[in-house]
């Protein structure tokens, strides 16, 4: 448990060597590429398309919404792994934990359904 | 801790409430439940006891801190009168669950026995704290606020958590005992053992974090657009309680984990508190806005509070306390009053929070000029309130201790508090002698009930300190 400053010197490199890759390709392909300018080729988004309008369109709160709620209850998985990889050390009471665990992530899902968030033409 | 636990599960019973029951019946269960939580608090006294794997440890100290959370809590959502009456852009159910949330996180930051839960409570909180700030949809004001409240917040939460990394890099332990244990095993003073640089730098950036909660300079300049910005009744929730927490859990972490290190923290603490002092007594002259004068006030009343963890007298606890709860049920008042009033008199169609608003309030309500003036006078420290014995304790604190330093920050602080009796005697001079056309403000019952009790208890106090100085 005794470690120098000079044991990090491999993480050191290891930075150095990931920037050195990254300016590298950047550089390399600023001069290598051939560069041809014209109206389409200077166009905002080039997908053969014309594009119309703009980007910042107003998008509905729903999409964010179900995002978030997508992001929550896959974070909760996360706790779900140590558990199965202890579940028989944890033994009854990590069973219990982990009930109270979900059964708190349920009534906040039946509150989400009950909030008529997940109701998506309203 | 079994509050914890009843508030969680009440704020989750009053979301679910919020469907069944109308605003009325939510105030007062959710009254109950606050009042149910201080019960349950109050039962752990004289019982020193760890929970849940050492995560926690109660003891008197923080059971009193705790009660003056509760008791914050209840008087603040007394005077909620369920958010107006806009049935389609409020929803009383959820405030009034996120409040419970965040008075749960604010038990967790007095009681922590490890960082970890400290870092808990602390995020349990704030994050309560951005959405409420921002609960006013649809006023532009609050929701700068809230962005500005959460990146803000969010930054100084990444540093406190940066130095609770570092401290525990340096001490292998979480636990502020243990932490305590290996510090104070460290020769006094500054001289670095092993790993001590890590531990310093640890133990400042915990110090940053906490500073910014509790709003001292320079880590302030979030306060007075939050405060302003936020709906009056979060503003008055994050005054109190917020407030109470971050000071409670930085006396806890300093006196418990860091007093061997005094020389560390105390020398910046110093200038810290004199910088708060000054910074939030001579802004507070030059405002216009009511709202604006108690957000720097707020200020003030933290650098006040700093200087009693500095002095580090065994009368520490009480006066911290004391001091606490005078600023609490004070600031409570002031702000029932001027919610009040302002919602009375719009001024473009939003609640007119000047100083103005409030000219001629005696002529028809004698008993709302009657509570400001008193919660004024006991933030400005005048004798026979209760905020007088708050700063006589802590002055009294500072001048015990020997070091020649406490008699600089005592100059600083009474100088201060001289110039704070200026600004304090604005709102009662338009009280009672500008001339101003309000009309006779009906008050709920509840909300009446509320403003007695903070005055009377602002006063009791003032005039008997000793019935709550001794339980401490």
């Amino acid at each position: 448990m005794n470690y120098q400053p000079s044991d990090y010197l491999p993480i050191i490199v290891q930075l150095g060597a990931a920037l050195a890759f990254i300016v590298l390709t950047m550089v390399a392909t600023h001069w290598l590429g051939p560069k041809r300018h014209s109206s389409k080729k200077d166009d905002v988004f080039e997908c053969g398309i014309e594009s119309i309008g703009d980007a910042r369109t107003p998008i509905s709160v729903k999409y964010f919404l179900v995002a978030i709620l997508f992001v929550l209850f896959d974070v909760e998985i996360v706790f779900m792994y140590p558990w199965a990889v202890n579940f028989k050390e944890l033994a009854w009471d990590g069973f219990v934990e982990m009930v109270v665990f979900m059964s708190f992530l349920l009534l906040g899902f039946i509150y989400v359904i009950k909030k008529g968030v997940l109701k998506w033409e309203k | 801790m079994n509050a914890i636990i009843a508030l969680s599960l009440s704020g989750i019973a009053s979301l679910f409430l919020g469907f069944s029951t109308n605003r009325k019946n939510l105030l007062i269960t959710t009254l109950l439940f606050v009042l149910v939580a201080l019960g349950l608090n109050l039962a752990d006294w004289n019982h020193e006891y760890f929970w849940f794997n050492n995560m926690l440890k109660t003891d008197n100290l923080s059971i009193n801190f705790s009660s003056v959370i509760l008791l914050s809590t209840a008087l603040v959502v007394a005077i909620s009168r369920s958010f107006g009456d806009d049935e389609e852009h409020t929803h009383p159910a959820e405030y009034y669950a996120i409040m419970l949330f965040a008075a749960a996180g604010a038990l967790m930051m007095v009681t922590y026995e490890n960082m970890i839960m400290l870092f808990v409570g602390l995020e349990i909180l704030s994050v309560s704290m951005y959405i409420l700030t921002g609960s006013d949809k649809r006023n532009l004001r609050s929701n700068e606020a809230a962005l500005k409240y959460f990146l803000m917040g969010a930054f100084a939460t990444g540093i406190l958590l940066f130095g609770v990394a570092l401290v525990y890099g340096a001490t292998g332990s979480f636990n502020i005992h243990g932490i305590g244990e290996v510090v104070s095993r460290t020769k006094k003073g500054m001289e670095l053992f092993e790993g001590g640089v890590i531990l310093y730098a640890g133990i400042i950036l915990i110090f940053i974090g906490l500073l910014f909660k509790v709003s001292a300079a320079p880590f302030h300049f979030w306060t007075p657009d939050v405060y302003e910005g936020a709906p009056t009744i979060f503003t008055t929730f994050m005054s109190t309680v917020v407030k109470t927490a971050g000071v409670a859990a930085m006396y806890r972490l300093l006196s418990i984990s860091f007093p061997a290190v005094y020389g560390l923290w105390g020398n910046p603490l110093v200038w810290i508190t004199c910088l708060t002092l000054i910074v939030g007594n001579i802004t507070a002259v030059y405002q216009q806005s009511f709202k604006r004068m108690l957000a720097y006030s707020s200020i003030s009343h933290a650098g006040y509070l700093l200087i009693t963890i500095l002095a580090k007298t065994p009368n520490t606890n009480g006066s911290i306390l004391f001091y606490s709860l005078a600023y609490s049920i004070a600031t409570i008042s002031a702000f029932a009053v001027l919610m009040i009033v302002s919602e009375n008199k719009p001024k473009d169609g939003k609640p007119d929070e000047s100083f103005e608003a409030l000219n001629g309030l005696s002529v028809n309500n004698p008993f709302l000029a009657f509570v400001l003036t008193v919660s004024m006078l006991s933030l400005a420290g005048i004798p026979l309130t209760a905020g007088f014995f708050g700063k006589f304790f802590i002055f009294t604190d500072a001048f015990s201790n020997v070091s020649p330093l406490f008699k600089n920050i005592l100059v600083v602080a009474i100088l201060m508090s001289a110039v704070g009796v200026y600004y304090y005697f604005k709102p009662i001079i338009a009280v009672y002698m500008k001339k101003g056309e309000i009309a006779e403000i009906q008050l709920p019952l509840i909300y009446k009930i509320t403003l007695i009790i903070t005055t009377a208890l602002t006063i009791i106090l003032g005039i008997a300190p000793d019935l709550v100085k001794n339980m401490f």
